[in-house]
């Protein structure tokens, strides 16, 4: 009796492992509202919730979410706000809505989000969920009539790494580990149920043009452009601090070879003279000497999240210009009729 | 629809005691966020098998004067009603509430729903603890929204408050006099691109929709534009034709719309778009160098190990060069690291340029 429960949990353990790899997020339209009505409402600052879903195969299902109090820097509110989160899943399971977490939604500005913060919260998900997304959402686009959605999730062999906090650059060669490898993007998907389907159609008149789209011809972009420009600059002024912080750890380790190197030789010419006068040489390796004891290495984890962000600045400001020149060339031609 | 009901419209009454002349008899305007009756639609999907109509609560704000009331949130609260009897969980309202009120300091209880166009006893029970003093929204009225869901027939919603009816104090408690108020449906600024691409989904078979890019939202944004602009054509050509009917008041709506556009003179359009579209070459030429920075000390930092000692140190001066190379490379970071750092600072200030150029623009 006890063999084949034996073999089936192994069983249950083996087709668990073979799991499908996430690919898409499946987000109610509900979700969506809510995400964004506690994103703009607290804007600028920045907010976070919870997303509750199901997972479904290869799909992530998010079909509810809570808002999150704003934290306070108070060590008492935390608990309170792990009661919070509780209380309130209690509360939704008695309504029938899925009490399954499965990961957490936060606003950001202008897609500045890459931070250690974000990994750890990432670090604290995935200790309990094995599969959890973070959704980024930013309420300062949507008057350009787009909605800046992104699921995220963190690239296994970064957490991996993360886990035994090995950012050295030998350790991040042996894993072919690259900036881009940090996060992983999924496409996002949104899903709504029949009854909302056939009451968006009831309520919708026939204009083919809707607001957004007069949004999205907006021609002044510049304001954006702008604090992309600034914090691209901020972000350049952070890398290049990283970079003096592995200089100085270069040349120290520079010193400090030329010192081996120096004390290696003298050691030598001790040991010489001591075979012509017959005596038993000295070690050529010395633990206690200060100058063998090495230097540690900076972690690289801040410089990847730096270029990371960097990166998607470079690619807003791309996605942007992009925009501009084609409503720019669109503007010309018209005037020109 | 409101033809098969009837309803006693009297004037707005004010409240269950004449306790102050704060609220005159003007109507009450309601205004609903559509988040909230996605909430509603959502929650009337996950009831019980034996379940006809679910109830929750509505939150949201009201204007100084209590003549608008939006609303903004809802949760929903469990429920059971028999023939004989109602019961709705108090404590579950309550700890909810609690709960929703911490992370919307802003937001009141405006009252409740329900899922069905049906008004019973049981709603006068419900609407009259709502609108209680304590508890409830007293002094001002409870709203009462009901979201009709029945299958085969359009859903329609509908907004009331209530007047307290009967002579003594049992029969005040279970009766009360709905009166239908005007609601809207409306949504915010920020909502619109969310909600643009929830309708995406709506027309399609399997109601999904993914979310699209930028560029492919301006192309889409333009084809609706120019879908216009032919619907406005057809119909001035044919009204030229004399094939439909002429509206004074649709070709002064056009002609308002044609005077909108600027007069320009042509020189000034043409310097105009020359100096932004350099602007903007300038910016997206910054922002594609530093990209490519990136992804070369990317490929330095990966790949160094696989070349040979030598041949690296042959790199070294070239690094110095390539700026950021030296950056991320064990060993000999001295020369390339310096090199980029000026290059780094090189790069800022053509970008404070750009800058300077882009706001000058």
């Amino acid at each position: 009796m006890a063999n084949p429960t034996a073999r089936s949990f192994l069983q249950v353990a083996a087709t668990e492992e073979v799991a499908s790899p996430l690919r898409v997020v499946q987000i109610e339209g509900l979700a969506i509202l809510k995400i964004i009505k506690h994103c703009k409402e607290f804007s600028p600052a920045l907010v976070t919730g919870q997303l509750l879903g199901l997972d479904v195969g290869s799909v992530l299902e998010v079909t509810n979410c809570f808002p999150f109090p704003i934290r306070e820097e108070d060590e008492e509110n935390e608990a309170e706000g792990a009661n919070y989160q509780l209380d309130m899943m209690k509360c939704l399971r008695e309504v029938n809505v899925d009490n399954n977490t499965v990961g957490w939604y936060q606003s950001t500005l202008l897609g500045s989000f890459q931070t250690v913060e974000l990994i750890e919260t990432f670090m604290n998900y995935q200790e309990n969920i094995r599969r959890c997304v973070c959704i980024i959402y930013d309420p300062s686009r949507s008057t350009q009539g787009v909605l800046a959605l992104k699921a995220l999730k963190l690239s296994d062999s970064f957490m991996d790494l993360y886990r035994n906090n090995n950012f050295t650059g030998e350790k991040l060669r042996e894993k072919n580990l690259s900036w881009v490898d940090i996060f992983e993007e999924i496409p996002i998907k949104v899903s709504n149920s029949a009854l909302i389907s056939a009451f968006m159609t009831d309520l919708e008149g026939d204009a083919p043009v809707t607001q957004c789209d007069y949004d999205r011809l907006q021609l002044s972009t510049n304001p954006f452009m702008e604090r992309n420009m600034d914090f691209l600059i901020e972000c350049m002024d952070d890398l290049s601090m990283e970079q003096q912080k592995f200089q100085f750890y270069y040349r120290s380790l520079s010193r400090q070879q030329a010192q081996q190197q120096a004390w290696l030789q003298k050691r030598r010419a001790e040991n010489a003279s001591r075979k012509a006068a017959g005596e038993e040489p000295l070690p050529e390796e010395d633990p206690s000497n200060p100058v063998f004891k090495p230097v540690p290495e900076p972690s690289r984890l801040d410089s990847f999240l730096i270029t990371n962000q960097i990166a998607n600045y470079c690619n807003q400001i791309n996605g942007v210009a992009g925009q501009n020149f084609s409503k720019l060339y669109l503007m010309k031609a018209l005037h020109e009729n | 629809m409101a033809t098969q009901d009837s309803f006693l419209h009297l004037a707005r009454p004010l409240g269950p005691a004449p306790v102050s002349a704060q609220f005159g008899t003007s109507p009450i305007d309601v205004k609903i966020q559509p988040q909230a009756l996605f909430s509603i639609l959502d929650h009337s999907l996950r009831r019980g098998k034996d379940q006809d109509r679910v109830i929750g609560t509505l939150l949201g704000t009201r204007s100084d004067d209590g003549t608008t009331i939006n609303i903004e949130n809802c949760y929903a609260v469990p429920h059971t009603e028999t023939a004989e009897q109602v019961e709705v969980d108090m404590d579950y309202q309550k700890t909810m509430l609690a709960l929703h009120l911490r992370a919307n300091p802003k937001e009141v209880l405006v009252g409740w729903y329900a899922t069905s166009s049906d008004l019973n006893t049981f709603s006068a029970l419900i609407q009259n603890f709502y609108g209680q003093q304590g508890d409830g929204t007293f002094p001002h009225p409870a709203v009462h929204l009901t979201v009709s869901t029945e299958p085969g027939q359009a859903p329609e919603s509908r907004t009331y408050i209530s007047a307290p009816i009967g002579t003594t104090e049992e029969r005040r408690a279970d009766s009360c006099l709905f009166i239908p108020v005007p609601h809207e449906i409306k949504y915010g600024e920020a909502e619109r691109s969310g909600l643009d691409l929830i309708s995406t989904a709506k027309d399609r078979e399997d109601r999904t929709a993914s979310v699209v890019g930028d560029i492919e939202a301006l192309e889409r944004a333009i084809e609706h534009v120019v879908e216009m602009l032919e619907r406005v054509q057809n119909y001035v050509s044919s009204v030229l034709d004399e094939e439909a009917e002429p509206s004074t008041a649709l070709g002064q709506f056009l002609l308002n719309a044609l005077s909108l556009a600027p007069k320009v003179e042509p020189a000034d359009i043409e310097r105009d778009f020359n100096n932004h579209i350099q602007d903007v070459l300038v910016v997206s030429y910054l922002a594609n160098t530093i990209r490519t920075q990136i992804d070369l000390s990317n490929r330095l930092a990966t790949a160094a190990l696989t070349m040979g000692g030598g041949a690296a140190d042959g790199n070294t001066g070239a690094d110095g060069e390539k700026k950021e190379g030296g950056q991320r490379r064990s060993g000999r970071g001295g020369r390339g690291g310096r090199g980029g750092r000026d290059g780094n600072d090189r790069r800022q200030n053509g970008e404070r340029n750009a800058e300077a150029a882009v706001e000058a623009a």
